[in-house]
């Protein structure tokens, strides 16, 4: 399949920030996710992809074309901005349809444009509302609204779910992804694993402005777990649960927490220590109060695949 | 889209959004200052036999030529990049298909015609309450029209001069300032032809100054008499290129420059 955008060896920096180093990559039809931490480049790399910002080494093409400077690529492109700034003084629909404008619409489509978005978005009624008026929640989806308003072949969506309650996410959710069975190709950007998880299976990990990893996310759990997992559970009795566990083949490394409650376990196997895990903790009859799993959060998996 | 037609949607897009900002209406209500200047002077002058033509000179050359507009074109002429910027909404702008060019000569019409409709919304009213005996006097009429018309003429070239500076600089207001408030006034003393750099020279030699009779002017008076005009077309001509010559260096440059975020 041929790639609908492509970075060849894209490097940019701010002064003396890096913000993105020697990327190449190529994204084809379907959804995307881009996954990192805050200050990863993320941004920077959706920025360079709709032409806001100009490579400093590199190219970086939309169905072949580069896209700095050229206005004719445009209609084939939504983008949904990560911060959240509107033209307050305008209502939600004059929002969409002064957008649309852009695209050499004739009034009734403009109208019937606007009104298709916001109907997507569930904004119809308070269309009239002035967004500096609309909760957090409604200003993401009217964002959203104007990225989609146009039909664009492609979908560039930078942190598209922060901000939303838990409904509100599964709704965008759904959304996305009938996108995908639409022929579309979507990139969307996020720090948060299980968002992504929920979008796609095509992952590519970003950080500190590099590539770290990037295929289908089974393969990046696999990385992930070819690294030790931490574990900590917190009892009644961490020594004896410790004891339990010396001989297990699964555990790699325990130590104590300064608390003296809990226990920190490395394992290379999660789901069996966690199988073994519920059969001591029955048998010996121990009290556990907590379990909890540190790497689950981004940041540790990042600094797994960083090597730090 | 061509570069005229987008710059037409544009122009459609901010046209209306400018009316609605908080920004508008305080210089709206600068507006007002001459108006009640107007109403102040009929009022105490009720019984006397004053030039009030004069009068309404006098508040179109100073209130309004030399602050009110500079203040307006100022303010909305350094937006026309910066707002974009510094409020992050560029990025909507920038990724549709609109040529570059296109957003800074739309928004600039745009704020234009605001900015025109400020003054004229400022001025026709002191005029009518200035010259309210002589309203059927074609020649007076004639007189007026021409005075929007070098209003509207030193809107164009202030706030193209003003939207180069905001778009080439980040703290354009300040070197606006300094121009607008500092060198536009200096420069008139100068004698010969270096009063020419500045664009208010060529807005003063198309109004025919016409001081108050009687103390009051007397003080203005000192500070337009080294006047040493330009022929009003020369004067039209320098600011129509003052006008398209600094609109073609910020279209130049907008579509060149890369907006950086700023953290």
């Amino acid at each position: 399949m041929s790639a609908i955008i492509a970075a060849a060896h894209l490097s940019k920096w701010y002064g003396n920030v890096l913000g993105l180093n020697d990327v190449s990559l190529e994204i084809e039809d379907g959804i995307t996710g881009l996954l990192g931490p805050n200050g990863a480049g993320k941004s920077t790399f959706m920025k360079l992809v709709t032409g806001q910002l100009k490579p400093n080494i590199g190219a970086v093409t939309v169905r072949g074309r580069p896209v700095w400077n050229d206005p004719a690529i445009f209609p084939e492109i939504g983008f949904c901005p990560e911060h959240d700034v509107f033209y307050e003084d305008m209502t939600g629909r004059e929002f969409v349809a002064g957008l649309l404008r852009f695209y050499g619409y004739t009034q009734a489509e403009i109208r019937q444009r606007t009104a298709r978005a916001l109907d997507l978005v569930e904004l119809t009624a308070d269309q009239d509302r002035l967004i500096r008026g609309y909760s957090r929640g409604m200003r993401q989806r009217i964002k959203f609204a104007q990225a989609v308003a146009h039909d664009p072949g492609i979908i560039i969506l930078d942190e598209p779910l922060s901000g939303l309650d838990p409904l509100g996410k599964r709704k965008l959710i759904r959304l996305i992804k009938e996108f995908r069975t639409q022929g579309r190709t979507v990139l969307v950007s996020s720090h948060v694993l299980p968002e992504i998880e929920a979008l796609t299976s095509r992952i590519v990990l970003i950080h500190q402005g590099k590539i770290l990893a990037q295929g289908d996310i089974s393969s990046i759990r696999k990385l992930i777990d070819s690294h030790p997992h931490q574990i900590s559970v917190r009892s009644s009795d961490p020594r004896a649960l410790a004891a339990r566990f010396v001989a297990d083949a699964s555990v790699e490394k325990m130590t104590f927490a300064a608390d003296g409650r809990t226990l920190v376990v490395e394992t290379r196997d999660r789901d069996v220590f966690f199988g073994r895990l519920t059969g001591v903790v029955l048998e010996a009859g121990l009290a556990v109060d907590e379990i909890s799993s540190p790497d689950d959060n981004l940041q540790a998996v990042f600094e797994y695949l960083v090597g730090k | 889209m061509t570069t005229l037609r987008a710059a037409r949607e544009v122009f459609g897009f901010f046209g209306r959004l400018a009316w609605k900002t908080g920004k508008t209406r305080v210089f709206a209500l600068l507006g007002l200052v001459p108006v009640a200047l107007a109403v102040i002077v009929r009022i105490l002058s009720h019984g006397r036999t004053g030039d009030m033509a004069a009068v309404f000179t006098e508040i179109l050359m100073v209130l309004v030529l030399q602050f009110y507009i500079v203040i307006l074109a100022l303010f909305y002429g350094t937006s026309i990049a910066a707002e974009e910027t510094e409020n992050r909404t560029l990025a909507y702008l920038i990724t549709r298909p609109v040529p570059k060019p296109a957003i800074v000569l739309g928004k600039y019409a745009a704020y234009c015609a605001l900015m025109f409709g400020m003054v004229a919304a400022c001025l026709v009213p002191s005029y009518f309450v200035l010259n309210a005996g002589r309203l059927g006097d074609l020649a007076v009429t004639r007189a007026f029209l021409i005075d929007l018309g070098v209003l509207g003429l030193g809107i164009l070239a202030y706030t193209a001069f003003f939207t180069f500076l905001g778009t080439w600089l980040k703290r354009a207001i300040i070197v606006g300032l300094i121009f607008g408030f500092g060198w536009e006034n200096i420069i008139q003393y100068f004698p010969g032809s270096t009063q020419k750099f500045s664009v208010v020279h060529y807005l003063k030699s198309l109004l025919p100054y016409k001081p108050v009779t009687g103390g009051g002017g007397r003080g203005v008076a000192l500070l337009l008499f080294r006047l040493e005009p330009t022929p009003p077309l020369a004067a039209v001509l320098m600011l129509a290129a003052i006008a398209a010559g600094f609109l073609a260096l910020a279209c130049w440059l907008f579509r060149r420059k890369e907006f950086l975020p700023e953290e």
